[in-house]
């Protein structure tokens, strides 16, 4: 991902110095408006302004034509002079006013594995009468795509943001900007709603052998049993699955059963963070991450046994969940995770 | 690094666009610019839509080189020179042409539309008309939307994007307005750099060849406009004076360079009562200044009166300009000449046109003093048989000859040469003046109007204790030219002949209105300088104006008006207003003085407020139908109306 610059136009300055501005205004941005709720409406006290490269042509561009016009005096060229100052003024205006009252909303980011993007999502919602133009969202590595939002109209920005290591990704500050109307300002916002997203071990591109499979013969009870023989009916209890509820019997005596089925044979698969042979934690964790993705796909039951926690053999989409998130935070900082 | 060539088509919504804003722009520089630089701009135009079309790749780096360099080779050919706004615009528009071939990304459009409004810029700086205000609206108006296009969304149109453009040009009008008005104007400008040498002069020619060409052109355009003080002077005193032709080499009447006459403004003697106005004399790109005969004051800044009382600014009048004057129709001027200036202004070539010398000569001796002289060829030209045409013949080799005695026709200039001539052969020291006689009082505007067709061409002579004396010798062959005011002599004879007399009166009427626009546009906004500007402050009831009050003002304006519209554009981007029927009913729940219960539904709070309120059963039973029907059912807008009137009737309780 390029860099994309800061709302600042790069007026010459050695990038350090600029950079060290950037990071002062930037934490004096933060301590000044405080952390966001996740849902957050733009005041206009809080939407920045300033000139951009194309906006400071523009305003040569009038300094000179109002020489020009003094030196002939000439009073039309001062018309128009005069008339693209008041452009300037209009447009700074309604460049702020294009992000002022939007309501910002997360929109939640779904777990990626380390070298993915994590796909921030922002709902953007525009509660004004009259569309809002070229809205975009940033943060100091990526950029969202631009889009229009109309009268009432709600639109999901994606912030992709790049990930390298496992753990917990934190967005702590993204920004919303727009150039609307003629790029000759950019306003933007920044907001803090200190966000963060899961990474996933990368799994390994070289896994070795998963360790050999083991068949249970249904000695466990969990929703994720076979359905292949009815086996009998006994007392609802809380977490019995929806679909096993007998509902015929439900309706003729008004008590909750569930079907009990007799369970297939079932392989299932011991995950152990201690027998994986590799040189360190980060490799152990992206082979059991690649094995776990590969026991999902083929929906064979797996568990996970790592020092300070236990799954037992299972497998579905919370499971995967469960396994993959004690994986990425495995030996993480509570604090961050 | 190579830059990529391709196109893909990801310009074609705004390029369109880009396009139409500078053609606009570069209309009005079209009728001044050499017709190759037009038809390359619209060659590459037209080429660069359709690679932008069929996605084709841009022109290679060294073909646009190449071109570059032709093109700046072929204006400096045509111009001789890069300054000013002839080759500027010429530049801009090859640039525009060139920089079309080079467009890939918004940048270079950037940069297209830059020079869009320099265009605008340098024909507003070579021509100020009445309609140069909407056309430079309209092209910033076009500008703006090409800029909004260059970055819109796909699903938006053009349509929306023309009125997004229009509006927020709107917006900037009053604060143009506000600027325009009290940003102080200045009256001297900080260097001189000529508008356009390119184009050619009007008016007055500075030499006068009577029989090279056979026929005056009677040309319409306005030459200068006049608002006197007061009084406005006789038609015979309406001689504005221009240059004065001291040598004659047999053919042809030339003068001398303007220089600054040691003394000549000394040598005037002045009497009577002075005429006091104002000129707003149009381009004419030449150093004349033109004013009632004799000009005594005037107030255009770097101009000064020559040897002969004739008046030249040290730079051309490249734009129109305005200056206040005051003139005696009463004067003498060199009374006294010394032998050396009485020979220059005797000085004749020898051999050329022997008859009219020997007649001068003979006639001379025949009358017993100089003014008698004088009045003898007034009267032969009035006597005898000349006429005064418009179309004389042509007269070849010594014209003064052929016209006294073979072709007896002509204008003012065949008179005023054989006249000086004569008098040179008689050995009275003369002279000819160009300039302008008459002028059209326009009823509308109060002003005298003089067109190019007024130009004239009159004769001093100098006698002895008297000075230079005016003889206009065109008087005498056509009194009318000088007596009558012309008014609208063009019309009436064009009009006659076609037999459209009446047409031509309303057409006539329609000119004299188009021109007292002109004249108001000219004083108000185009002649709105330091002076108009103070008068205008004190109007306003500023006290003693000067720049900073005036920039205080102007900053004030803006800052107020700029917090109006910030304004206006929250109110547009304001959340919807509320639900009609629910404000409505909100007014109902609070003249019934009855606090609603949260959750409580409409129906239920309308049997409270039955026992509750002093309002009614039925009208609270109306007012709940009704809003119930409005803000749920499908009533639509003939519910809101019966709930608007149901609302309104518990509030006339």
């Amino acid at each position: 991902m390029s860099s994309i610059p800061w709302p600042f136009p790069s007026l010459g300055i050695k990038a350090s110095l600029s950079a060290a501005a950037s990071r002062r205004v930037l934490r004096w941005a933060r301590k000044r408006q405080g952390i966001d709720p996740s849902v957050t409406q733009l005041r206009p006290g809080r939407v920045y302004i300033l000139p951009t490269g194309v906006g400071l042509v523009f305003g040569l561009m009038a300094f000179a034509m109002l020489l020009g016009s003094m030196n002939y005096n000439n009073n039309l060229s001062f018309v128009l002079t005069f008339i693209l100052a008041g452009i300037g003024f209009v447009s700074m205006h309604q460049c702020q006013r294009n992000l002022v009252g939007l309501e910002l909303s997360f929109a939640g980011v779904e777990p990626v594995f380390a070298g993915q993007s994590a796909q921030f999502r922002v709902a953007i919602t525009n509660h004004a009468k009259n569309p809002r133009h070229r809205i975009r969202l940033y943060t100091d590595t990526t950029i969202s795509e631009i889009h229009d939002l109309l009268p009432g109209e709600s639109k999901v920005f994606v912030l992709a943001v790049a990930t390298e290591k496992r753990g917990r990704i934190p967005l702590e500050r993204f920004g919303i900007r727009t150039l609307f109307p003629f790029e000759l300002f950019r306003s933007w916002a920044w907001l803090h709603m200190s966000l963060s997203g899961l990474v996933y071990p990368h799994p390994a591109d070289h896994a070795p052998q998963p360790p050999p499979t083991q068949i249970a013969h249904g000695h466990r009870q969990h929703d994720a049993r076979g359905e292949e023989d009815f086996a009998g009916l006994r007392k609802f209890h809380e977490g019995d699955s929806p679909r096993h509820v007998a509902w015929k019997a439900y309706a003729r005596s008004g008590q909750l059963l569930s079907k009990q089925f007799a369970g297939a044979d079932t392989s299932s698969q011991w995950f152990d963070f201690n027998e994986v042979e590799a040189d360190n934690t980060e490799a152990r964790l992206s082979i059991l991450t690649s094995w776990i993705i590969n026991a999902d796909r083929t929906r064979e039951d797996y568990g996970l046994r790592i020092p300070g926690a236990e799954f037992p053999p299972s497998h579905g989409a919370s499971h995967r969940r469960r396994c993959l998130e004690t994986l990425a935070l495995y030996g993480l900082d509570k604090r961050n995770g | 690094m190579v830059r990529p060539r391709g196109t893909d088509g990801s310009l074609l919504a705004s390029l369109p666009w880009t396009l139409l804003a500078l053609a606009v722009s570069l209309v009005p520089h079209i009728q001044f610019l050499p017709f190759w630089i037009t038809g390359a701009f619209v060659i590459c135009a037209g080429w660069r839509y359709v690679m932008e079309k069929r996605r084709r790749p841009l022109p290679s780096t060294w073909f646009r080189a190449l071109l570059a360099l032709i093109c700046f080779l072929g204006v400096l050919a045509t111009y001789s020179s890069v300054s000013g706004v002839g080759p500027g615009s010429a530049l801009l528009a090859i640039m525009a042409a060139l920089k079309l071939l080079e467009t890939r990304k918004r940048r270079d459009q950037f940069v297209l539309l830059f020079i869009s409004i320099f265009l605008v810029m340098s024909s507003l700086l070579r021509e100020q008309y009445l309609w140069s205000l909407p056309y430079l609206l309209g092209s910033v108006v076009l500008i703006m939307t090409a800029w909004l296009r260059m970055s819109a969304a796909k699903h938006e149109t053009a349509g929306r994007s023309f009125r997004t453009g229009t509006r927020l040009v709107l917006y900037a009008v009053p604060l143009a307005l506000a600027m325009w008005i009290f940003f102080p104007r200045i009256a001297t400008p900080f260097w001189s750099v000529p508008i356009d040498t390119s184009q050619a002069t009007s008016g007055l020619s500075d030499t006068m060849s009577p029989g090279d060409i056979s026929s005056l052109s009677l040309s319409d355009e306005v030459a200068f406009r006049v608002a006197f003080d007061d009084t406005i002077p006789e038609p015979r005193q309406r001689y504005w004076r221009g240059l004065v032709l001291t040598r004659f080499n047999g053919r042809t009447w030339s003068g001398t360079d303007p220089i600054v006459g040691a003394r000549a403004h000394e040598q005037v003697v002045v009497s009577g009562d002075p005429i006091g106005y104002e000129i707003t004399l149009e381009a004419t790109r030449q150093q004349w200044v033109f004013a009632l005969d004799m000009p005594w004051t005037w107030d255009l800044s770097r101009t000064f009166m020559g040897p002969q009382q004739q008046l030249a600014r040290a730079q051309p009048i490249d734009q129109r300009v305005a200056y206040k004057a005051t003139s005696y129709p009463e004067y003498r001027t060199d009374v006294e000449l010394s032998s050396f200036a009485r020979d220059y202004y005797l000085r004749m070539q020898e051999g050329s046109n022997p008859r009219s010398l020997a007649l001068a000569r003979s006639m001379r001796a025949t009358v017993g003093s100089e003014a008698a002289f004088i009045e003898a060829v007034l009267m032969k030209f009035h006597e005898e048989e000349y006429f005064y045409t418009l179309e004389p013949p042509p007269l070849g080799s010594d014209p003064v000859d052929r016209f006294m005695f073979e072709t007896r026709q002509g204008f003012c200039e065949h008179y005023a040469s054989a006249f000086a001539v004569m008098m040179r052969a008689a050995g009275i020291p003369s002279r000819v003046v160009l300039g302008y006689q008459g002028g059209e009082v326009n009823p509308l505007g109060g002003h005298m109007i003089v067109r190019q067709s007024d130009a004239h061409a009159w004769t001093e002579v100098w006698l002895d204790g008297v000075g230079w004396r005016r003889v206009d010798p065109t008087a005498a062959v056509a009194p009318d030219r000088i007596e009558i005011a012309r008014s609208g002599s063009m019309f009436g004879g064009a009009g006659a002949a076609w037999g459209l007399s009446a047409p031509s009166a309303l057409l006539h009427q329609l000119t004299l209105t188009w021109d007292a626009m002109n004249a108001k546009w000219n004083d108000w906004v185009l002649g709105y300088g330091p002076e108009k500007q103070d008068r205008f402050m004190e109007w306003l009831g500023m006290d003693d104006p000067d720049w900073r009050k005036m920039m205080l003002t102007l900053v004030a304006l803006v800052v107020g008006l700029i917090l109006l519209i910030s304004v206006l554009l929250s109110l547009r981007y304001r959340p919807p207003t509320r639900d009609r029927a629910a404000v409505l009913y909100e007014r109902f729940v609070k003249k019934a003085g009855v606090e609603p219960h949260t959750g409580e539904t409409p129906a239920v709070f309308a049997v409270r407020a039955e026992t509750e309120s002093q309002i009614p059963a039925e009208a609270i039973q109306a007012v709940t139908t009704t809003y119930l029907d409005a803000r749920y059912g499908p009533g639509g807008l003939a519910a809101m109306q019966r709930l608007e009137s149901a609302v309104a009737a518990v509030h006339r309780q």
